[in-house]
């Protein structure tokens, strides 16, 4: 093996998830201590940490291409995973690796270039005779254009970032009247995130669903699909919920999908784990969106009902070695569903609730994988995205890993922060989720609520509340406690209370 | 309390106005049909504060408590309960039969964040579901929308602005 030591140019559970394969693989790993998180839990899994705590510079480390090469270098790694998020799909970052003489674990710079741009991807898609929503064919520079190529094609039109992806800078547009606002707020929100306002229109396709390809790709040409999974269960473009296989194929659309996907993929010669993504219309029309060139978030349904490891595969391609899996290879069983439990607030429209998280404990079933980087004590912070874990539950069938995952929820024990699991309650009970029929417009359009409670929380929630009030008020040995306005009680305070009972 | 003795009841209004009604003195026992149940309040190192019912645990937490209100998180969900004795309940229905129903909106921040651009001014008509402000958080773009048809009263915050969860931005004077 040429990969000899691993520097993790990432946080969190993904660190995590990458240095457990790598130990498996005897390749030893290098984490980043960040004055930002300094006890995070990812840095117990490695073999050596860099303290960079020191540096409180305001770009995160994990964003610093020099310094990152600096550190590479300095501690000995001859190869960077860069998980996904952060420089994960910086053809910069990718090509100043190789420069240096340290492997990239991720396809080329080259790769990353063209399908990070989207206006590059979609001429290449239309090249290669991939089914694609009609658009402008390339960049709009002002909302006159905008008007004028919206209805050419017909509204509605999605305004989206050229180099845009995760959902920024997107815009849905349904009405003439609304362009201006629109052009102007995703050109702001592109330019914001991404550093480039630059944006295309594409035909909006109305409620469809999310299926996406899993890609492996060798350095010698060799290009497998590992099946699809579907994400439509998403919030403003956040994904949610994620399962493999999707309800909607069958074995001839997931054949047809996956060749167009490996089509795609050959494009630029892709070599490393990708994503291809599709939109699927009612009528079972797909339309390619955009590829992601790195490891996905949610690819642990794939890994489970393939039994492959992708990041074993991003390693061992890295490296220099064939695939050897060919697409008769790849079988699937089973099916597997992973909720982001995320530290949101899901009564006030998922607004994010950084926080400490005191409690945290994780069912341990044989039909649960959970990928963590938090456990009691650590912190959720708000420079960093909000998740706290992946709940990966797998079952023989769907229905199976439904019921599996209702049991799973009701035994994730989190406290310190809301989070999205009053949300995957509703979800694996609503009957339009459990028969697979919903699309992206799920949330939006099917529920009036997002969070399900038993008919019996709120009134035992109503019996709380009035034994306090009768504590503080009415007994003759009564504290009598004013609270001052709005301050929180402390768990300890209210220990002392509940022994007073 | 003067009235101590008197009360035999207690009433937890929850915000969407459902009513629990419980007898005094408080039992740690819940009646379903012919059946009671005990519920218990306790708390241990691994599993914090929570409420055993039925066999099983639920997380709580007081989140705020102010005079005789409590917002209490309950299997991470939050509930705001006001507690009334016959008394403050037979207030309050009077003098809310008196005030007549409220005309004014507040629209508030539904995350912290930052005001990148106020697109309404004091005395404007706006119509229901007219973006107001937008406020990004995390990245996101958020546009605040009105929930009422209404003449907007007052502006309470302007673009470069950093704002809490819950701040006011706006008042609407629905029509």
């Amino acid at each position: 093996m040429k990969i000899k030591k691993i520097l993790i140019a990432n946080r969190g559970e993904i660190a995590i998830r990458i240095m457990k394969t790598a130990r498996i693989m005897k390749i030893s790993t290098v984490a980043l201590r960040t004055a930002v998180e300094p006890n995070a839990m990812y840095l117990s899994f490695a073999d050596e940490i860099y303290d960079n705590s020191e540096d409180v510079s305001e770009i995160p480390v994990f964003l610093d291409i020099d310094k990152l090469i600096n550190i590479t270098l300095k501690s000995g790694a001859n190869a960077v995973h860069p998980g996904y998020g952060f420089l994960a799909e910086n053809a910069y970052f990718a090509q100043k690796c190789i420069d240096n003489n340290i492997i990239f674990i991720g396809p080329s710079p080259d790769a990353i270039y063209k399908m990070g741009n989207k206006t590059i991807a979609r001429k290449l898609a239309l090249q290669a005779g991939i089914p694609m929503a009609m658009g402008s064919e390339g960049n709009i520079a002002n909302e006159e254009e905008a008007l004028a190529i919206a209805s050419q094609i017909g509204y509605p039109v999605i305004i989206k970032a050229a180099s845009g992806g995760g959902g920024r800078g997107m815009r849905i547009v349904r009405k003439t009247e609304e362009m201006e606002k629109m052009f102007s707020i995703a050109s702001k929100e592109a330019e914001k995130a991404f550093n480039d306002p630059s944006v295309f229109i594409e035909k909006y396709i109305e409620n469809p669903k999310h299926i996406e390809f899993q890609i492996l790709g060798d350095t010698i040409g060799n290009i497998i699909h590992l099946g699809e999974r579907e994400c439509s269960i998403q919030r403003k473009h956040q994904k949610l919920l994620e399962e493999a296989p999707s309800s909607a194929l069958d074995k001839r659309l997931r054949k047809e999908m996956g060749e167009m996907a490996v089509r795609i993929a050959k494009t630029v010669n892709y070599s490393s784990a990708g994503t291809v993504e599709f939109l699927l219309d009612s009528d079972k029309n797909f339309y390619f969106m955009e590829m992601n060139t790195r490891i996905q978030v949610e690819h642990p349904v794939t890994e489970i009902v393939t039994g492959i490891d992708l990041i074993e595969q991003q390693i061992r391609i890295a490296n220099g070695e064939a695939l050897e899996l060919k697409q008769g290879d790849i079988k699937f069983k089973g099916w597997a569903i992973e909720c982001r439990i995320n530290a949101e607030d899901v009564q006030a429209g998922f607004a994010p609730d950084p926080g400490k998280i005191d409690k945290l404990s994780m069912p341990t079933d044989s039909y649960v994988r959970v990928d963590t980087g938090i456990q009691a004590g650590s912190s959720i912070v708000a420079s960093y995205d909000s998740m706290i874990a992946k709940l990966i539950v797998s079952g023989k069938d769907r229905k199976e890993a439904i019921t599996n995952c209702k049991m799973a929820l009701d035994k994730v024990w989190i406290k310190g922060t809301k989070t999205t699991l009053p949300f995957f309650r509703m979800l694996v009970r609503h009957e339009k989720f459990q028969n697979g029929d919903f699309t992206t417009a799920f949330l939006e359009k099917d529920l009036d609520r997002y969070y399900f409670n038993s008919e019996y929380e709120e009134m035992l929630a109503a019996w709380l509340a009035t034994s306090l009030f009768v504590k503080e008020n009415l007994e003759e040995d009564s504290i009598n406690v004013d609270f001052e306005n709005g301050k929180e009680m402390s768990p300890w305070l209210l220990n002392k209370r509940i022994n007073q009972f | 309390m003067n009235n101590k003795l008197h009360i035999n009841k207690l009433y937890a209004l929850s915000s969407e106005n459902r009513k629990f009604s419980f007898s005094l003195p408080l039992k740690n026992k819940i009646r379903i049909g012919r059946r009671d149940y005990i519920v218990q309040l306790k708390a241990d190192e691994k599993y914090g504060t929570y409420i055993l019912w039925k066999n099983r645990k639920y997380p709580v937490e007081i989140i705020r408590s102010r005079q005789n209100k409590y917002e209490i998180s309950f299997n991470d969900i939050s509930y705001t309960f006001t507690v009334e004795t016959p008394f403050s309940l037979q207030r309050m229905k009077v003098l809310s039969s008196k005030k007549g129903k409220t005309e004014q909106e507040s629209v508030t921040a539904p995350m912290p964040g930052k005001i990148i651009d106020v697109l309404v001014r004091e005395g404007a008509d706006v119509l229901r579901g007219e973006p107001m402000v937008i406020l990004e958080a995390m990245k996101m773009q958020n546009e605040i929308q009105s929930p009422v048809n209404g003449k907007v009263l007052k502006v309470h915050t302007k673009a470069n602005t950093n704002v809490m969860k819950d701040d006011v931005l706006v008042e609407i004077m629905v029509t």
